[in-house]
């Protein structure tokens, strides 16, 4: 039972990791097609839209920080790894693997018109292009949260 | 369930696009950029209004159309012109991802040398030259087809639509009829295409074109007092029963009769032109506007072929344009009849 329980939590640590991975990959896949599609013809533009290809990757991170998280967790734990502990932490993965994932490759979308419009209006790179972004990352950084708090809220065996 | 070809109305001013295509994120983007290059409706309105042919030129200077040196004649402009044009052709052979999507402009340009082909045929004047080198078949080997009379070097697309036209012309030895024949096979062809590749744009973007065709033949058709019935393409989101219709009533009952339809504006204006000016001028201006009404909606795609195809529409009106214009001031046309074909 404990093995099985150990597999679960490192499960939930991998899917924090890998799904908002794919997430970031997909989304900076987007917005950098478009980037050099719009770099092909306007070079100059370089540095107005690095932070719109960047921004999905974001999620990538907040996936490894709690996969991170959860690992320091599973290894607190030791041995003394129950299931509803082990359900626990795979749990609390859930909400950035999820959020990450989905937000990443909206937000690669969003950046990828982003870009196109500051190809038109390069004064709107940051009002329009970058802040319209930001608002996805939001949710991202809910879902974040979230999985943070609840592996927070889970109760290490202190040791004697 | 009803079709998709079905002469049903179901959107209120444009019909759908599509989704977008992420594999043309690279292409869109690029398009986007030279978007930006396009000619302004302003600068074209003051060419329209300079005093001169050559003043008209120098608003050019700066574009991609800038001429060296002074200009009298109209040789080197055309050159020029057909340079633009075959470079922004290239361009979406280039661009496009999708090779039935390419096919479909070659066969613009396939049926448009048949057209010229078979009219210098039944007519007894030689093939000739001065066919597109955009189509399918390079220009040399389609003279030669053409000459021999071996369509089998063809697609197929272009053998049915060469028998159609000829047949078409033998029953009445009407050479208009060879143009209809061709007209309606390119449609269907157009329409079935569109159904095979599986993109909702090209079938709107066809369907649009069938309507405004339609909408040009019937003032055409009213203003020759003229009662051929068959002329009106199906395949349209308007059904042909109302073109139809639109022969027996008078003038001023065809804009009511549209009244149902995004097309009510145009035919009102072009209607009101026509009956005040006797001339299209203004109706070919609002059917291309509606058209073009269409093709922005694409700026909501991110990536995906529509705005490819939108912007060489809008790249070869800007040719033609600067063409009408340049001819026009250099035969000292008067700037009224050039405002009315491009708008105030």
């Amino acid at each position: 039972m404990a093995q099985i329980a150990l597999g679960i939590a490192f499960l939930g640590a991998a899917l924090a990791a890998f799904m908002a991975g794919i997430g970031s990959a997909v989304g900076i896949g987007i917005a950098g097609r478009s980037a050099t599609g719009v770099l092909s013809e306007k070079p100059e533009r370089y540095g107005q839209l690095f932070l719109q290809v960047v921004l999905p990757g974001t999620q990538g991170f907040y996936g490894f920080v709690i996969a991170f998280f959860a690992m320091g967790r599973i290894r607190a734990f030791g041995d003394g790894l129950d299931l509803v502990n082990a359900l626990a932490i795979f749990s609390a993965c859930l909400p950035i693997a999820f959020a990450g994932m989905l937000s990443a490759i909206h937000q690669g979308k969003t950046c990828a018109a982003g870009i196109l419009m500051t190809a038109k209006r390069p004064e709107m790179a940051v009002k329009a292009g970058v802040l319209y972004a930001a608002m996805v990352e939001v949710y991202a950084v809910l879902g974040f949260l979230i999985s943070l708090l609840i592996l927070l809220q889970i109760q290490v065996p202190t040791t004697a | 369930m009803r079709t998709v070809d079905e002469a049903v109305i179901d959107f209120h001013r444009y019909p759908p696009i599509g989704p977008d295509d992420w594999r043309y994120g690279l292409a869109t983007a690029r398009v986007r950029c030279l978007e930006a290059a396009l000619l302004s409706r302003a600068t074209l309105l003051d060419m329209a209004n300079a005093a001169s042919f050559a003043a008209a030129a120098e608003l050019l200077s700066g574009t991609e159309y800038a001429l060296s040196g002074a200009v009298d004649r109209f040789g080197p402009v055309e050159e020029l012109l057909l340079q633009r044009r075959r470079e922004v052709r290239e361009l979406f052979i280039s661009l496009m991802l999708d090779d039935p999507l390419v096919e479909l402009l070659r066969a613009r340009h396939d049926f448009a040398n048949m057209r010229l082909a078979i009219r210098r045929i039944v007519t007894d004047r030689p093939v000739g030259s001065g066919y597109s080198d955009f189509g399918s078949v390079s220009p040399e080997e389609f003279e030669e087809a053409i000459q021999q009379e071996n369509y089998n070097a063809f697609p197929l697309y272009l053998q049915e639509a060469i028998e159609e036209a000829v047949l078409a012309y033998y029953e009445n030895r009407d050479i208009r009829a060879i143009d209809y024949a061709i007209d309606r096979y390119e449609a269907r062809y157009r329409i079935r295409t569109a159904h095979e590749v599986g993109s909702v744009f090209l079938l709107s973007f066809f369907r649009v074109r069938i309507d405004l065709t339609n909408i040009r033949t019937l003032l055409r058709l009213k203003a020759a007092d003229r009662m051929e019935r068959g002329l009106f393409l199906p395949g349209g989101f308007v059904e042909v029963e109302r073109f139809i219709h639109g022969l027996d009533l008078g003038y001023e009952g065809l804009a009511p009769l549209f009244y149902a339809t995004p097309y009510y504006e145009t035919v009102e204006g072009g209607v009101a032109y026509f009956t005040a000016e006797k001339s299209f001028l203004r109706l070919e201006r609002l059917c291309e506007e509606y058209l073009f009404g269409f093709l922005r909606t694409t700026r909501s795609i991110t990536a995906g072929p529509q705005p490819i195809i939108a912007y060489l529409m809008f790249k070869e009106t800007e040719i033609r344009m600067v063409r009408m214009i340049l001819t026009a001031k250099m035969n000292g046309m008067d700037a009224r009849l050039i405002l009315d074909r491009l708008g105030e």
